[in-house]
């Protein structure tokens, strides 16, 4: 392993340009078509803490295999509540044609989506779908509801976070280096974020995949990466410029990046450890979150090592060559 | 060497009192792993107040805090987000509905006074609710059996109450259909009464016992100095006389009583009153906790309830712990593969900065939430990456033909900001989360935050002091401890142009 890898980052920049590009462009693409998609109507696939309803987790009693079930007879017996169950007596009461039932892990589990119900009418859901459909882990089961208001403003509160956290890193980067620095650690910061909107904007389109509220924290995590990558590195521009000052500044780029790679990868790496340990034995909580992370992860390495300085390099005042 | 061992003095000492709190100061674990509900309530404001002030949150807060009280959840927790929501958890609680109804109805407790010449029209009202209230014990017991529901549907009697009140007999269950019923007829009932100035606001106290006779369950309450004043002179005006004192909650009657001649003199003093109104002990208990809890001042919605299953908890708990550390068993065997000596030494810091930052956890504590736990992986990779900065330039300097302890020195030196830069950053994402985040995305904020805030102290000085401890022994004092020996020292370093 030699210390200072040869990279010609200066040399192939246009080929790193190209792959960023069709990257967001890529990107951008599934965020439109979401946005046109009526089901979806949204540049990504929201899920219940952004919209508001009502998600019901039931866990079958079954000894060995779960026999399977239809999940239309399903959906019909909490249609037929409307016309038996006090609590949908009203006329404004929630349709519950609009029902989404998914059987989950190999049958065991049956999961109901809901438009927003009140306390008593998940009650009723729960009752009548354990009177015909039971028997079920009393213990396990989940019930969440959550207003159409608080949907919105958890939406608001995540981008504001979003927006005053890429501030703030913005104005320490600008204090620590200068206005470029600061400016090109933003563009690799929003290049990764968009790659991760993107694919989830894809796997919402396709698979139907949510984002919650746990995709803002990875949104804010991947930032939060993606700077601090970028800085290590620059941070070795910075170094090689003073102490090769004599090199051209494209020389000093990839010098300082040869000098860095090493530690990106390793880091990259272990970074990625856990994270793929959570895919395959974290449970399904956090599957979707650590997934995020892992896109982000490899796009705040490929930015920090590939991007961000090979745009260094034309934003740059210094003789080129 | 001195001054360096006792730096790794220090560090032991930090790492046996950690293991101390560890085991002695619980984790507080947060709803989704340790099972319960969880709700948000929104105040809405009214025509007579139409914004809602801190003044007005805390007002309902103190009512809701006596009514949560009430429920018998320990360690429920109330809190205030944003302008106008409160924040309630319940762990252990499986059945939030029944909180929410304690929680949202406001009773309005009154005692009014019949109205002359209403007897008739009484005494008929009460038969009535006799009578349903016998078929709602009937099903009740019976598990409202359809047989039993035929032979009622027959009944006369009934069915011309069914047509009084217009229901529609087939939309609902048979059982609830009588409770309705009787919810009527004690509206009606109340109707009967004129108000007098006694309310639930002059009561203090309410309770609730088992008649030994009826094993009804009835609702004891107690009144103020002036309350308990109104209620002798109310009781006074119809000692004696065939009008009865009606104890109306929320517009309905849930019982009459008559005053006898004894208290035709003074009234009834003392201040303390009984309501007995064929409860069950929930009822009863859910009557008392509104009662006691006082009117709430605006009104509440409920606009989230989550509720997590206990065992679905402490499943995904173990799945992410194992996960967690088969992440960093990989973790470490990667660094002692990559970095030797070095890699070893980090392995030891990091499981120093585990037990740190868990203690930390204890101690302040901090609610260990699903997200929790992911910011507190995270933050174990940002630790690592430290350590990758430090050993990367250590071989750096090593290549370059420098000495061992020159280039361990050099390398703290060198790779010091970016590590502050890195690691301040990440900082600046937390610390924002945190204050603008609510309920989760706080929890993962704060764990990752200490993490980090952690991470700068364990890589800064915890790997340098057991690096330098390690060094101060002869034996282990070799480059090729540290880095394979062909890879230096290279003469001179070559730059192609």
């Amino acid at each position: 392993m030699n210390s200072n890898l040869n990279v010609q980052l200066y040399k192939n920049r246009k080929v790193v340009w190209l792959i960023s590009l069709s990257l967001s462009l890529l990107s951008i693409m599934g965020m439109l078509i979401c946005y046109k998609n009526p089901r979806i109507n949204a540049p990504l696939n929201l899920g219940l803490d952004y919209t508001g309803g009502t998600q019901i987790i039931l866990d079958r009693s079954c000894s060995n295999e779960c026999l399977e079930l239809n999940t239309s007879d399903i959906s019909k017996n909490i249609i037929a509540l409307k016309n038996v169950d006090k609590n949908f007596e009203s006329n404004s009461s929630p349709n519950l044609t609009r029902s989404q039932i998914q059987l989950l892990d190999n049958s065991k589990s049956i999961s109901i989506r809901l438009p927003f119900l009140s306390a008593s009418q998940s009650e009723s859901v729960v009752n009548e779908v354990t009177k015909s459909f039971g028997p079920f882990i009393n213990e396990n089961t989940s019930v969440e509801i959550i207003g159409p208001s608080l949907g919105k403003q958890l939406l608001k509160s995540s981008l504001i976070s979003l927006f005053f956290a890429f501030l703030g890193i913005a104005l320490y980067i600008n204090f620590r280096y200068d206005r470029r620095y600061s400016f090109l650690a933003l563009f690799a910061l929003f290049h990764d974020v968009l790659i991760v909107c993107g694919v989830f904007s894809w796997l919402g389109y396709f698979y139907n995949i949510e984002v919650d509220s746990l995709f803002a924290v990875s949104l804010l995590t991947i930032a939060g990466y993606s700077v601090n990558n970028t800085v290590v590195v620059f941070d070795r521009i910075r170094e090689k410029s003073i102490v090769d000052n004599k090199l051209s500044f494209k020389y000093q780029i990839d010098k300082a990046v040869g000098a860095t790679l090493t530690r990106t990868l390793y880091t990259s790496f272990t970074t990625l450890l856990p994270l793929i340990c959570i895919l395959i034995w974290g449970g399904s909580t956090l599957y979707w979150f650590a997934f995020a992370l892992v896109i982000g992860v490899i796009a705040g390495s490929w930015s920090s090592i590939a991007l961000a300085p090979s745009l260094l390099s034309i934003t740059s005042n210094k003789e080129i060559d | 060497m001195g001054r360096k061992n006792y730096w790794f003095l220090f560090v032991i000492i930090f790492a046996v009192l950690s293991i101390f709190i560890c085991i002695n100061i619980p984790f507080q674990l947060g709803l989704d792993l340790r099972g319960g509900s969880q709700l948000t309530l929104e105040i809405k404001p009214t025509p007579e107040v139409a914004k809602i002030t801190p003044n007005e949150v805390e007002g309902v807060k103190a009512v809701l805090d006596k009514r949560v009280n009430g429920l018998g959840v320990s360690d429920s927790q109330l809190q205030t987000i944003g302008t106008n929501q409160l924040l309630l958890e319940l762990p252990g609680e499986q059945d939030p509905s029944r909180a929410a109804k304690v929680l949202g109805e406001t009773a309005l407790l009154e005692f009014r006074i019949q109205k002359n010449g209403s007897e008739q029209e009484l005494r008929n009202l009460q038969t009535q609710r006799n009578s349903i209230e016998s078929i709602i014990k009937l099903l009740e017991e019976n598990n409202n059996s359809a047989q039993l529901i035929k032979e009622i549907n027959t009944n006369n009697e009934i069915n011309k109450l069914f047509e009084k009140y217009n229901f529609d007999t087939n939309q609902i269950l048979e059982l609830d259909k009588f409770i309705l019923l009787r919810n009527n007829l004690n509206t009606d009932i109340a109707a009967l009464f004129d108000s007098t100035s006694l309310t639930g606001q002059y009561l203090t106290n309410a309770g609730r016992r088992q008649d030994q006779n009826t094993n009804n369950w009835e609702v004891t309450l107690s009144f103020n100095n002036e309350g308990g004043e109104k209620f002798a002179e109310i009781t006074k005006s119809i000692a004696g006389t065939s009008r009865l004192l009606g104890i109306v909650i929320d517009g309905m009657s849930y019982s009459e009583a008559s005053v006898g001649r004894q208290f035709q003199t003074a009234g009834i003093t003392g201040g303390a009153a009984t309501i007995s109104g064929n409860f069950t002990a929930d009822d009863a208990r859910n009557l008392e906790v509104q009662l006691r809890g006082g009117a709430l001042p605006l009104p509440i919605d409920i606009i989230q309830i989550r509720t997590i299953g206990p065992s679905l908890g402490i499943q995904n708990i173990r799945l992410s712990l194992f996960a967690a550390l088969t992440g960093l068993l990989f973790v470490g065997i990667f660094m002692i593969f990559i970095y030797k000596l070095a890699g070893f030494v980090s392995v030891l810091a990091l499981s120093f900065y585990s037990l740190f930052t868990l203690s930390i956890y204890a101690l302040l504590p901090v609610t260990l939430t699903l997200p929790g736990i992911a910011g507190f992986i995270l933050s174990i990779g940002m630790a690592v990456d430290a350590n990758v900065l430090i050993f990367e330039r250590l071989k750096e300097e090593l290549r370059n033909g420098n000495t061992l302890i020159r280039s361990i020195d050099a390398s703290f030196k060198n790779a010091f900001s970016s590590i502050i830069d890195g690691h301040l950053t990440t900082l600046i994402s937390c610390v924002t989360l945190f204050y603008l985040g609510t309920g989760f995305v706080k929890g993962f904020a704060a764990t990752l935050g200490i993490g980090v805030v952690l991470s700068l102290f364990t890589a800064l000085t915890c790997t340098k002091a057991i690096l330098k401890f390690l060094m101060s022994y002869q034996g282990l004092r070799k480059i090729s401890n540290f880095i394979n020996l062909n890879q230096i020292p290279k003469p001179s370093i070559n730059i192609q142009q």
